[in-house]
């Protein structure tokens, strides 16, 4: 069989184009290629080279419109057994070509040529073409006769009219040389023979049967011969004669042959038209071919050879036919109507079924083929016309089948061509290298725009991705591919297929066989040079990774530091310029924003150039060894990036996030497709996209695997990879906490200064800076020092600034508590919450305008500063009351040391005397000695001790009995307190000095109103007013209590317990900061001075010194105060009661002898005025004895029931006073 | 009498759904490709033939060697593919028409899970209760 076989086939003369000498092959194809232009030649252009020697048997030929073919058979042909029976099989003429430079001895040429014309017996014309001579070649080459033809260095155009010439002569010669021929079959009585009919001895009957035939074989001869001279009307009426003969003898073959050759003639006579008429004919005609050569099949000599090559030729050239007619025909009607594609397709359709049955059959025929090489030109034949029809599939299966007929034969230019025939079958069952694809631009255009799409991908789409995937054919085709290219030694081929191999379809490879793979990979890296770059990526899988949410590419500077550099536009009009950035405005959505990009698919990232950035990708190695990834690094085509490759091993079905860093060198844009990867010795490029597609297929069930899913991985969603563009370079402020960058461990309440250092890594100079606090617990950032930071402005590149902030540590939630104990139990004992710590956010900007554009003004960035606050829990507040304490005063001039009262919270400190004093107070207007402390108690639960300091501050405008203090000392500060670890303890802290002088009513005017009774004494406003007065006071008198802790030499704060002090207040506070309406106040009338007992001056009262002598009257006077503005009626009674308690001026058992009225003595006390009422006492006993007052108001006010928190008005209203200690001792 | 036969489901876009071997001939690995080769290359000639007949089932549309291939076209183009080997001249018409009422019943057991709305089309058949049917009717019809 023979290839590119059609019905035309039978008219071509074939001219064998031998290389003489050493013809290099790009010159040898061109010199073909020269001659394919002259394969027609016109009869009419033949004619002058023509000269007729005898009549010429052609009588009908057309000199006018025909033609002689020829087909160039580059380097020759053996000749063939059937050359007697279709003498377009013979080799008629020999063309050698030489090119004159390489082989310079134009003798060896001549004598080259001529052996290898030896070889081709029926060769009648030979000439040798030699191109390029020499001067010299040209003198002597005229001498060599008619053979070597020497064409003379020229241009193209030159050339190739010589070679037409040359050409024309040989098609002259060579119809001269047929007509001979013809002439000489006429006459002669040569016997033709084929394989078919030559094989045992003739017997006498055979001889005769042959002599029959000789005729007829002799008239389809003849016939050939005029279908080679051009002259299809010759070769009909000799066809006619000999089929009418062959059919007599029925020699079937012949018959075949001959029939064969006049449907040749026919279409070449009709040659150029188009006819319906014509197609019926040669469809029936050939089908008689068919049948015909089917009928001259020969059980005998069946095994050595059978004319079943002739009839799949047939079939293959009908095939043929009809498949040309089909385009001709759709060609046709689509000039005339311009038909949609539907008809086309159906007038395709229509014709493609009668060709897909002779193809069938065709390839039915292969098996009964004897010869391997038929079957394999038969396989070629058949892939070739599917290919035609559009039946790729169809192609690519029969492809296959050649390729399996290749691989059949062991040697390398079979593995070759197996190789190359696999690697068209690719596209059909969707394995294209990628390489491949890439030349092909529609496929460009289809990738492109799916990654213009932006991720978001519709089913139907994400299905065409998918489509075909028939993964066992396409793991065969690739497994034959890298077979067969291990075979032809292509190392690179072999690897693309392996990568091909192993990235798509690792779930259905067994662990040996990825591991074979995997060696067949290093194996052909081996063979090839480092370096080398290949289309298709095997492993790992990389896909861009989101680490954080926002964004997804991180920018660092600095190895230890990282942090989030945003770059914030620039207002230049405006002096806060950073604030138009953010999405500014009291609606969380603004339908304005609506139309802008604002989803997170297409973010914009601004990239600086200089500094380096870092990408996050994650890698998967789903396979079962280990994968060692030499180098990967960013793949960026737009040049303006530096990436820095790193290396990294992949376990066994692993996956791994790394970062992949580089530095953008220019302004511009900066595309990231995928990585570059150098892995199994070959340098890839692994692109995002494929990976997200591949992903997205796995999500909808149409893959078999997500590689890092089954690696482990967490699900993410797709991240598409944001524009990036990159500006030019801007400061960069680079923050770093003076002392550590470890999180500032703080207890509760702590104060502390940090120095945060900031210096400049840019190289531009930052001009504007702006601080700002963000975050939670603001209120712990105390003090920022901006004028520090204003000062140092222009901060330029290199230089640096520190800046002092106070921090003061926020107070622990009761969750927070929690999470702290249970880390202190894990042994953690810190516990840093995310997102509890206040941010700096330092906006700064370089110069406003850029040197090379003004217009433009460079963008400001951010420096986000989170403070690494980690607060642990300190002192613990357990609860705070109001402890009053009322020491009894000592009637006479000697008043107790305030020391023998002090608490137990001042033990065995020291202090100043004039402190300590300060604790103790005589209440002016109660006239005892009276304590009240806010009692706090704390626990330590940590692992510390502390140091409580309580300190009051005094000011001395505003505290309404600053005449009772020291008005010198602001502040009163107490002894310290020491709480050992996992210790309470309980801080005192003094409440004094807050009472107000007058008992007014607008205190009360609340609770009057609650009570529905009306005073209508005061207006709303007033109320409001003193109402705020009065919590003014309570504020300001708890803003005054500091409560100060210290531990270690560095930790100190405060402790914020306003809110504990405040509930503990709120209860009493009346009781603290309200006078009583009556004050009582005992003193002996005698000798000393009255100063002595006058209580209101504590000082004084230190000193006097004062005692009753029993048996002895002594006469003594109560006073009285009246606290409030209005005159009160009362009636006063005075008690005298021993020390167990007992009433010694009454009962039988008197101790204690009275003169004047101790008992409802009527008394009225004009408003903040003092009333007397004397008397005397003679005490029996010495002893100690307690006076106390009581009186009971009449008539009282609102007021006084207010503070005396009475309900009903009958109720009387008792004020008693604080008892008064005597002293009473003996005489005796 | 068919001896082996490759099953397969082919949805819409060319992508095989469901895949079975079913037959009484020992498997062999490179037969079993050649199968699947030959179905895949069947797929052109399917699509063109389906368009210019009424008829739904398709016998043996296409071979090669002994290896005949006949399918069952929805209406929903969702192709029904069955292979079979060593047939018989007579046998070939004699299977045409159990396989086609064989396919039909296998056509009403996929519909039921190409219905559901949790199927995506295009995914592969993975429910072993299908596998099973089918592998029932292939012993009964073939």
């Amino acid at each position: 069989m023979e290839p590119d076989v059609s019905i035309e086939t039978s008219c071509m003369i074939r001219i064998a184009v031998l290389p003489i000498g050493t013809v290099p092959p790009t010159l040898l194809r061109d010199y073909h290629s020269m001659l394919l232009r002259h394969q027609t030649i016109p009869l009419a252009a033949i004619s002058p080279f023509y000269t007729e020697h005898q009549k010429s048997p052609f009588t009908n030929q057309p000199w006018d419109s025909g033609s002689l073919w020829f087909k160039f058979v580059l380097g020759g042909a053996p000749a063939s057994p059937w050359e007697d029976f279709q003498s377009n099989r013979k080799i008629l003429a020999v063309i050698g070509i030489c090119h004159c430079p390489s082989s310079p001895d134009l003798d060896s040429v001549i004598e080259q040529f001529n052996a290898s014309c030896k070889g081709y017996n029926s060769a009648h014309v030979k000439r040798c073409f030699a191109f390029s001579p020499c001067d010299s070649h040209l003198e002597d080459g005229e001498k060599k006769g008619d053979n070597l033809i020497l064409f003379p260095p020229a241009d193209r155009q030159t050339q190739e009219i010589h070679l037409l010439t040359m050409m024309q002569d040989i098609a002259a010669s060579l119809l001269m040389e047929f007509e001979k021929s013809v002439l000489k079959a006429e006459s002669a009585g040569t016997i033709l023979k084929t394989p078919l009919d030559s094989q045992a001895s003739l017997s006498s009957e055979e001889v005769i049967k042959a002599k029959k035939r000789r005729l007829a074989r002799a008239q389809k001869t003849i016939g050939d011969y005029c279908l080679l001279a051009g002259s299809p009307v010759d070769a009909n009426a000799h066809y006619t004669t000999a089929l009418d003969l062959a059919r007599l003898t029925t020699d079937y073959f012949w018959h075949a042959g001959a029939l064969e050759g006049s449907v040749c003639a026919l279409l070449v006579d009709r040659m150029g038209q188009k006819d319906a008429v014509i197609e019926e004919e040669v469809k029936y005609r050939y089908n008689n071919v068919i049948l015909h050569y089917r009928k001259s099949f020969i059980q005998d000599n069946a095994q050595r050879v059978s004319p079943l090559s002739f009839e799949l030729e047939a079939t293959l050239k009908l095939a043929r036919f009809l498949c040309r007619q089909c385009d001709i025909d759709i060609g046709k009607r689509d000039i005339a109507s311009g038909q949609s594609d539907v008809l086309k397709k159906r007038i395709k359709r229509e014709m493609a079924k009668d060709v897909v049955d002779l193809l069938t059959s065709a390839a039915d025929g292969a098996k009964s083929l004897i010869d391997a090489s038929d079957r394999l030109i038969l396989y070629i034949e058949v892939a070739r016309l599917f290919g035609t029809l559009g039946y790729e599939r169809k192609a690519a299966f029969f492809s296959r089948q050649v390729a399996q007929l290749y691989l059949q034969q062991e040697n390398r230019s079979a593995a070759i061509c197996a190789m190359q025939v696999l690697a068209m079958t690719t596209k059909a069952y969707r394995v294209q290298s990628r390489a491949s694809i890439s030349k092909h631009p529609h496929s460009n255009k289809e990738t492109g725009s799916c990654h213009a799409d932006g991720g978001r991908m519709h089913h139907q789409s994400v299905v065409s991705l998918f489509e075909s995937q028939w993964s066992t054919l396409q793991m065969v085709v690739l497994r034959e591919i890298l077979l067969s290219a291990v075979r032809a030694c292509d190392p690179l081929a072999a690897w693309s297929a392996a990568a091909r191999l192993l990235r798509s379809y690792y779930p259905l490879i067994t662990p040996a066989g990825q591991n074979g793979l995997a060696s067949a990979l290093s194996n052909s890296a081996d063979r090839l040079p480092s370096g080398t770059r290949c289309a298709d990526p095997a492993l790992p899988f990389v896909r861009s990774f989101q680490a954080m949410p926002n964004p997804p590419f991180r920018l660092y500077s600095f190895p230890f530091h990282s942090s989030q550099m945003d770059i914030i536009k620039r207002n230049p009009g405006r002096e806060d310029w950073w604030t138009g950035s953010a999405p500014s405005g009291p609606f969380i959505y603004t339908p304005f924003s609506k139309g802008e990009p604002n989803d997170n698919s297409k973010q914009e990232l601004i990239w600086i150039v200089g500094e380096p950035v870092q990408v996050l990708v994650e890698l998967a190695n789903p396979c079962g060894f280990d994968l060692r990834v030499d180098s990967i690094y960013l793949s960026i085509h737009s040049g303006n990036f530096d990436a820095f490759p790193i290396s990294v091993n992949l376990p066994p079905n692993s996956s791994k996030v790394i970062t992949l860093s580089g530095i953008p060198t220019s302004v511009g844009v900066v595309i990231i497709p995928g990585c570059t990867v150098h892995c199994f010795g070959v340098i890839t490029e692994h692109l995002f996209k494929d990976v997200d597609n591949l992903l997205h297929g796995a999500a909808q069930g149409l893959v078999l695997s997500d590689p890092f899913r089954c690696c482990g991985s967490v699900k993410l969603k797709n991240v598409s990879v944001p524009n990036i563009s990159v500006v030019p370079p801007l400061p960069l402020l680079v923050s770093h906490v003076v002392g550590g960058d470890g999180a500032i461990i703080l207890y509760e309440g702590e104060i502390r200064d940090v120095w945060i250092s900031l210096a400049n890594a840019g190289t531009v100079p930052v001009e504007q800076a702006h601080i700002s606090l963000s975050g939670k617990n603001q209120d712990s950032v105390t003090s920022i020092a901006y004028e520090t930071l204003n000062s140092a402005l222009p901060l330029k590149p290199g230089a640096e600034v520190t800046i002092p902030v106070t921090l003061k540590a926020w107070q622990l939630g009761p969750v927070d508590h929690e999470t702290a104990a249970g880390k202190s139990a894990s042994g953690m004992g810190r516990h840093l919450k995310d997102g509890s710590s206040p941010s700096l956010l330092i906006h700064y900007a370089g110069p406003l305008t850029d040197a090379g554009d003004q217009s433009v003004v460079p963008p400001g960035r951010r420096l986000v500063l989170p403070l690494q606050i980690c607060v642990l829990q300190g002192l613990s507040f357990v609860k705070a009351r109001l402890l009053s304490m009322e020491i009894p005063a000592h009637v006479g001039e000697k008043l107790p040391r305030p020391v023998s009262v002090e608490t137990n919270s001042t033990k065995g400190t020291v202090v100043s005397e004039n402190k300590m004093d300060n604790l103790m107070k005589i209440d002016p207007f109660r006239g005892s000695w009276g304590l009240r402390f806010l009692e706090l108690e704390l626990s330590n639960p940590t692992d510390v001790m502390f140091e409580i300091s309580v300190s009051v501050q005094l000011e001395n405008s505003s505290s309404e009995n600053s005449r009772s203090v020291d008005k010198d000392a602001t502040e009163y500060g107490y002894p310290k307190t020491r709480i050992d670890r996992e210790y309470s303890a309980r801080v005192l802290i003094p409440l004094e000095h807050f009472k107000l002088p007058i008992l007014d009513g607008t205190f009360f005017m609340k609770d009057l109103q609650s009570d529905g009774t009306t005073s209508g004494k005061s207006s709303g406003f007033s109320e409001k007013n003193t109402k705020a007065e009065l919590n003014a006071s309570i504020k300001n008198l708890i803003s005054r209590i500091k409560v100060r802790w210290q531990s270690g030499r560095n930790s100190s704060g405060e402790l914020n317990i306003k809110n504990a002090i405040q509930a503990a207040l709120q209860t009493s506070v009346m009781d603290v900061l309200l006078p009583d309406p009556l004050t009582f106040g005992f003193r002996l009338v005698g000798s000393n001075s009255e100063q002595a007992a006058r209580f209101d001056l504590p000082k004084e009262s230190s000193v006097s010194e004062g005692s009753v002598l029993a048996h002895n009257m002594t006469p003594m006077e109560v006073l009285v105060r009246n606290n409030t503005k209005e005159m009160i009626k009362m009636s006063l009674s005075i008690a005298c009661r021993d020390v167990a308690g007992e009433n010694c001026t009454e009962g039988t058992k008197a101790t204690v002898l009275w003169a004047g009225s101790l008992n409802e003595i009527t008394m009225e006390a004009p408003p903040l005025q003092e009333s007397k009422h004397g008397f005397s006492l003679y005490f029996l006993v010495p002893g100690e004895y307690t006076l106390v007052a009581v009186a009971v108001i009449d008539g009282a006010n609102d007021i006084l029931r207010a503070r005396a928190k009475t309900g009903s008005p009958d109720e009387p209203i008792c004020c008693r006073g604080p008892p008064f200690h005597v002293c009473v001792t003996g005489t005796s | 009498m068919a001896a082996t036969a490759c099953f397969i489901i082919v949805s819409r876009n060319d992508i095989p759904i469901y895949e079975a071997e079913v037959g009484s001939a020992t498997k062999r690995e490179d037969a079993a490709q050649l199968h699947q080769f030959i179905l895949h290359a069947a797929l052109d000639i399917v699509q063109d033939l389906a368009w210019t007949t009424s008829a739904m089932f398709l016998k043996a549309i296409d071979r090669f060697n002994d290896l005949v291939v006949s399918v069952y076209v929805t209406a929903g183009h969702i192709l029904y593919i069955c292979e079979l080997s060593s047939i018989s001249g007579d046998s070939v018409d004699d299977y045409g028409g159990r396989g086609a009422g064989g396919l039909m019943i296998v056509n009403s057991g996929s519909c039921m899970i190409l219905l559901n709305p949790l199927y995506l089309p295009g995914s592969r058949i993975a429910s072993s209760h299908f596998d099973t049917k089918v592998r029932a009717l292939a012993r009964k019809y073939l």
